[in-house]
């Protein structure tokens, strides 16, 4: 090794060893001056949170064998319950969001369920045949009219967390 | 009278005073003395920061500081717990920028 490299790796470790000194002693001030308490607070919270996502993502991939409905720790239900009442602009039937049986499509019953990936499900029913209507849930601002066609999004807050599906 | 047991003679304090400086001592007083000492530890320091090693680091300190007891340790034990870790946990471009800008240094202090 040259002498320039012996003198640019002494400086090196030099100011690496300072760091480390700096490190360790700002390590003990905070452990001394119990500063450190809200952080084993927060890694505990972040662990429990882990366990309560895990515990959702595990009970929303059971969700049809163990319940319909799971509530999870802001007490929303999965998948989302979607109680309001809109009216259907094909059959101009009163229908309980979250079920539409409109006859006009194509002849078959389809149960549709808010999702939060409207925009999929925007992309499938505008592929989908010509002479199908679905009904679609309008967004939380408070349209009551269900809209042909595309979706216009997730329809508040209860039916963030649902899913499109045609069966 | 006894003959004196021989031994060497006292060294002489001024002798010491005037010993010449070793080439580390000169280039470490011209890092301190132009600032290129302080902007490589801040250099170093940031990019310690960025790739997480200080996390890490910060890390072992508190679980040795849990294992031992908050009041059973100072801060040389945390300094010789973390510093073999953290001198084999120096990232390799890390350490290539800086020793390239010591060397820059060096070479523009014509050294």
């Amino acid at each position: 090794m040259s002498a320039h490299s012996q003198l640019s790796s002494h400086f090196f470790e030099d100011l690496l060893d300072s760091i480390i000194v700096d490190v360790a002693s700002e390590c003990h001030r905070v452990a001394r001056l119990g500063l450190d308490r809200n952080f084993e607070e927060e890694e505990e919270e972040l662990r429990l949170s882990a366990q309560a996502r895990a515990r959702v993502a595990d009970s929303s991939n059971n969700g049809e064998t163990n319940s319909k409905y799971v509530v999870d720790i802001f007490g929303q239900t999965h998948p989302a319950v979607a109680n309001e009442i809109f009216e259907c602009m094909n059959c101009g039937r009163s229908i309980v969001a979250g079920r539409c049986f409109c006859s006009s499509l194509q002849g078959r019953k389809a149960r549709l369920k808010v999702t939060r990936s409207a925009t999929a499900a925007q992309n499938r029913y505008t592929r989908g045949s010509p002479g199908s209507s679905y009904s679609s849930y309008s967004n939380s601002t408070g349209m009551n009219r269900l809209s042909n066609g595309a979706s216009s999004g997730v329809a508040g807050e209860e039916y963030s967390n649902g899913s499109f599906e045609e069966l | 009278m006894r003959n004196s047991v021989n031994r060497p003679p006292t060294p002489d304090a001024v002798e010491d005073q005037e010993k010449e400086p070793t080439l580390q001592e000169i280039i470490n007083i011209k890092m301190i003395e132009s600032g290129e000492k302080e902007k490589l530890m801040e250099l170093l320091r940031e990019r310690l920061v960025e790739c997480g090693w200080k996390d890490e680091m910060k890390a072992l300190c508190r679980a040795y500081i849990k294992k031992k007891g908050t009041n059973n340790v100072t801060v040389d034990d945390l300094v010789h717990v973390i510093t073999p870790k953290g001198r084999a946990s120096i990232p390799d471009s890390i350490k290539t920028e800086l020793l390239l800008r010591i060397r820059a240094f060096l070479a523009s202090a014509a050294l």
